[in-house]
This record gives C-alpha cells, structure tokens and sequence, in this order.
C-alpha cells in the first residue's frame, strides 16, 4: 500500500492555514485516484500532529510532500524531526518514507504563479502600456531562504519573457513591498503573493500598507491587480503530486551516487 | 515514538500495520455492542445488517433523524469537526465543545476509519496501541527538549509551571484525552488525568503553546511584583476581566488566544496560581452554623 502525507503549518486560531491542504488533498484523491491508497493531511499546530500521523497510516510506502514555499527551518529541521526522519528516504518498521522538498523550488511552481495571474486577469480591463509582475514574498530571519525562492521564481518567470518586467518585494525584508509597487514604471501592475495560505498578512496588513481596495486598485498612473496567494491555487494538487513522483526519482538518484 | 514492529531479517514476512489492526479493532469492538459505544463526545453504532456505521453526537442519542443533519460522506466528518455551536474554530479536536445535530453514516470500516480521524484524529489508533499495552509515552521533558524557535524557551518552564499548565489545559473541563504523560520519569503528572477513550500519549502543540505562556509568567521575577505580590500580567488580566464583567458579559478569546487575558485555560491557570493570593487559604473556611 502506499500513502501520501501531505504537512501544513496549520493554525491554533483559524482555518486560513490548514484549508488548503485539505483543498488540496481532496483534489489529490479526486484526480489521481489509485495512485495512493492513502491520502492524509497533518500538521505542525493541529491534529493529526507530525508526531503521531505516521500512526494512523496502514501504508508501508509513504510519501510526505510539506506545503511549504520554501526550504528552510520547517522543512529542514521541524518537519524531519518531527516525523523522525532520517533525510530524503528513512526506513523504519518495515516502512519506507520518502520526504519530498517544498513547493516553492519546484520548477512547475512558475506555471502555477501564472495560472493565479491568469484567474486574476480574466474578464479584467488592462491600461494600455507596460505590465509588471511583482512577487511578493514573507522572507524572515529565521529563514534565510524564503526570499532566495521568490528570487528563483521571479527569474525563471523573466526568463519566459512575457511581462515588461518582474519585479520582487517582501513584508519583512529588503525591498519593501510599498516601495516596489509605488515605484515600479509600468501602468499595470500585477501582485502576487507566494504565499501558501490566506492570512493575517494577504488579508489585512498588505492591502492595507499598500492601500489596496480589493482585487483591482486604481491609482492615478497605474493599476494594481492583487491576487490570492499561489499556495491556494488548485493546480498546487499536481505540484504536490509531481514532487511526490519525484521522490522515487531522487531515491533512484541517491542509489546510483552510493553504488 | 513509534509503535515498532519486531525486526525481521531478510524482510520476508509482510510487515505488521498497527492502524489497519486499529481500524478491524475498533470495527470489531464497536459491533459488539449493538446500543453503540461512546468515544469522546460520540457514540459509534453498528448498523445492523449492512455492515455500516453511524456516528452521533452523545447528546443527540434517541433524537429522531429528522431533527438531525445527515451525512454519508465520512470526510464530512471534517467539517462537522471544525467549528463549534457558536461557530468557533476548534483547534482541539478533544475540546469538549463538539457541536451537536448532525448523524454521519458511512459504509464500512474504513470509512470509519477515515471518519474518526477527522473527528479525533489518531484516536482510534492510540485507542488500540494504549490497549495492547504498545503506546509510547513521550514526558514533559523529552517533548520539551525537542522544541525549537519560539518554544525553546518552554524548556526552563519549573515543574510547577508544567504541574499547572497541565491541569489548566489537560483536565476534563477543557480536554477529554486521557493524559498519559508525565513531567519527567520520576515526577507523575498531578493534574486528574482524565476518564476518556482517548489516550493522550504526548503534550500536544496547544498545550507547548500555554507552556510558553506560563513560562513567560514565570520570568516575571520578583523585581516585577508588586507590594502584595501581583505582577504586572496577573494586575492586567484582573482589569481586563473587570472591565469586560462590567459591561454584562464577558467575551472569552478563542481556544488557543493564549495571549489575550480572557482566554479560558489562562483563566484557569490564575485560578490556580492568583486565587490562592487574593483569597489566601483561612479567608475561604467555610463559615460555621
Ligand atoms: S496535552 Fe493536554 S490538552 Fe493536549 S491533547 Fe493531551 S490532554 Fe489534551
């Protein structure tokens, strides 16, 4: 039997953090049924926890794909600790786990960042002239790497050449989001946030900062489109389930370099 | 952690799953009883003939299924979970504040299994391990030693602190896991573990979450106290709880707001530790006659 293990933060508070994961899961059991016999949801602020999922799965092949952007103090130190795991694949009580890196690095997460701008556009008037994407990230201290991943995307989205510009701001790091917005020379401008979750932040204080009046901001020389964050998106089920498959490939991988 | 199955060299024989034991367990214990059996606040019922179940609320027992919600989906289980009567997001499935007026029925086992995973998730397999003698117990100390970021601190919480903590967080009132842990091998819990089913072999992240506010508490030194002995976040919880008394009624803060003075556990917490200053012990006698 095999399962899939997918871990979200999840919230003491409120269902913004969890949801998605179970969003997600449910698309996962709906489109690639029989791919696993299990599909189950936990996290690290509510139940079922990290510690004890692994008790409740009947699978002896086990997948853990965490819904997070990016790699860094969860899915480096909490997660495999938590769950007791040794690196990419752990064997344990005739159970074989295999641990999957966050969403954020995959290379498919560029097409679901333009899938969440697409959603947002649709049936939306544009001002003539240039358009900016402008990526918003959390980035923190206590993970070094979570601006490092909007950087990633923002590149590799450049690199397809479809908007004038692409842009990056961040809430707690340099540069500030207000200031990438206000200055960016284009007459739409289009916001995403990488994000995995609605929140406090895509909630309140960022159109506040920014003084966002919904989904389409007006200002006297540009537009500002604010979408929902990509870690909502539907599509983020099949990343889950690309970097899912991946994890048999990096086995394959780490096989070769032993031998 | 971990229930372990015992080593098998060359790996021939197929490895032994405690859930899927869990899930014929707990199907084969609950069609024993053809009244059905409570677990937490539900009462889990054979159907008879098809090999179904179904799941109620213990209040709702004997209410015609007309006045209730019917479901037959077991992830609907989910939602039903989620919030509380008053629509309160519940980030402890054992809370005692399940809400009322819905009938779930599903299949088979497994969609029992899936059911009550929602409704008390790793019940059922904790349930069996406890029985089968092969649940691991993880103390206070080990939890806490594990703990990083802004929970390391709950590390240097007294064992006073965590005797508290328990009893604010663990009792029957607030959570109906059975707590099975301990402060340390050597320091057995004080607080009333409980009558549930349902084993709680580990503190969970709610209660690491109080810990911290506790200890938090705790380093208000004694530069911080007053001159009858309040600091300054008990002065602030008793005028925030005077204040809100004095406008008719007093609006709690969510489950887990630990932070907010008006939080239930934090209330009971300064039961314990400030009641006994403002009222000190020859005060409460109880008056003769
Ligand atoms: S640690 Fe306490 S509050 Fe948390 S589940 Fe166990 S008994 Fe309940």
């Amino acid at each position: 039997m095999k399962a899939l293990i997918i871990v979200g933060h999840g919230s003491h508070l409120n269902e913004d953090s969890s949801l998605p994961v179970y969003e997600h899961a449910a698309l996962v059991r709906d489109r690639y049924a029989g791919e696993f016999d299990e599909v189950v949801e936990c996290f690290w602020k509510e139940e079922p926890s990290m510690r004890h999922v692994l008790d409740m799965v009947e699978a002896e092949e086990v997948c853990v794909v965490p819904a997070f952007i990016s790699e860094g103090y969860f899915t480096q130190q909490v997660i495999p600790r938590e769950l007791g795991l040794d690196g990419p694949v752990t064997h344990r009580d005739g159970r074989t786990i295999r641990y999957a890196g966050p969403l954020g690095t995959f290379e498919g997460m560029p097409d679901v960042i333009l899938e969440r701008v697409d959603d947002l556009l649709k049936g939306k008037e544009m001002r003539p002239g240039r358009t900016a994407l402008v990526l918003l990230g959390h980035g923190t201290d206590l993970n070094k790497n979570s601006g490092g991943v909007v950087y990633l995307n923002a590149e590799r989205i450049r690199e397809r050449g479809v908007y004038d510009l692409v842009e990056v701001g961040f809430l707690d790091q340099d540069p500030p989001i207000a200031e990438v917005v206000e200055g960016v020379e284009a007459e739409n401008v289009v916001l995403i946030p990488v994000f995995i979750a609605e929140g406090w932040h895509t909630r309140e204080t960022i159109p506040e900062d920014l003084r966002l009046t919904g989904e389409v901001t007006e200002r006297a020389d540009k537009t500002i489109f604010y979408g929902a964050p990509v870690g909502t998106h539907p599509s983020v089920a099949d990343l889950i389930i690309s970097r899912a498959r991946e994890t048999k490939e990096r086995e394959a991988q780490l096989a070769r370099d032993v031998s | 952690m971990r229930a372990t199955s015992p080593e098998r060299p060359g790996g021939e024989s197929p490895r032994r799953s405690t859930a899927a034991e869990a899930r014929a367990a707990f199907a084969h214990w609950v069609n024993e009883v053809p009244e059905g059996l409570p677990f937490g606040q539900i009462v889990v019922r054979a159907l008879p003939g098809n090999g179904g179940y179904e799941l109620r609320h213990v209040a709702d027992v004997g209410i015609p299924d007309g006045d209730l919600v019917a479901h037959n989906e077991p992830r609907a289980a989910r939602e039903i979970a989620k919030l509380t009567e008053e629509g309160e997001y519940r980030p402890l499935k054992s809370s005692p504040n399940l809400k009322r007026g819905w009938v779930l029925r599903v299949k088979d086992d497994r969609a029992l299994y899936v059911a009550m995973n929602y409704l008390y998730p790793s019940g059922v397999a904790h349930w069996h391990l406890y029985r089968n003698g092969e649940l691991e117990i993880t103390n206070y100390r080990e939890n806490a030693a594990r703990q990083s970021g802004i929970y390391k601190r709950v590390q240097r919480l007294s064992d006073e602190g965590v005797q508290n903590t328990a009893k604010a967080c663990c009792e029957d009132a607030v959570c109906l896991k059975k707590t099975l842990w301990d402060v340390d091998e050597n320091t057995p819990l004080a607080a009333d573990r409980g009558e549930g089913e349902i084993p709680c072999p580990e503190p969970c992240s709610i209660f690491v979450s109080l810990a911290r506010r506790v200890r938090l508490f705790e380093r208000e030194n004694k530069r911080d106290l007053d001159a009858i002995g309040l600091s300054p976040s008990e002065k602030e919880d008793l005028s925030a709880l005077v204040e809100a008394a004095a406008t008719g009624s007093v609006k709690f803060a969510r489950e887990a707001e630990f932070e907010e003075p008006l939080n239930e556990r934090r209330m009971r917490y300064r039961k314990l530790t400030l009641v006994p200053k403002l009222r000190p012990v020859e005060d409460t006698a109880p008056e003769e006659g």
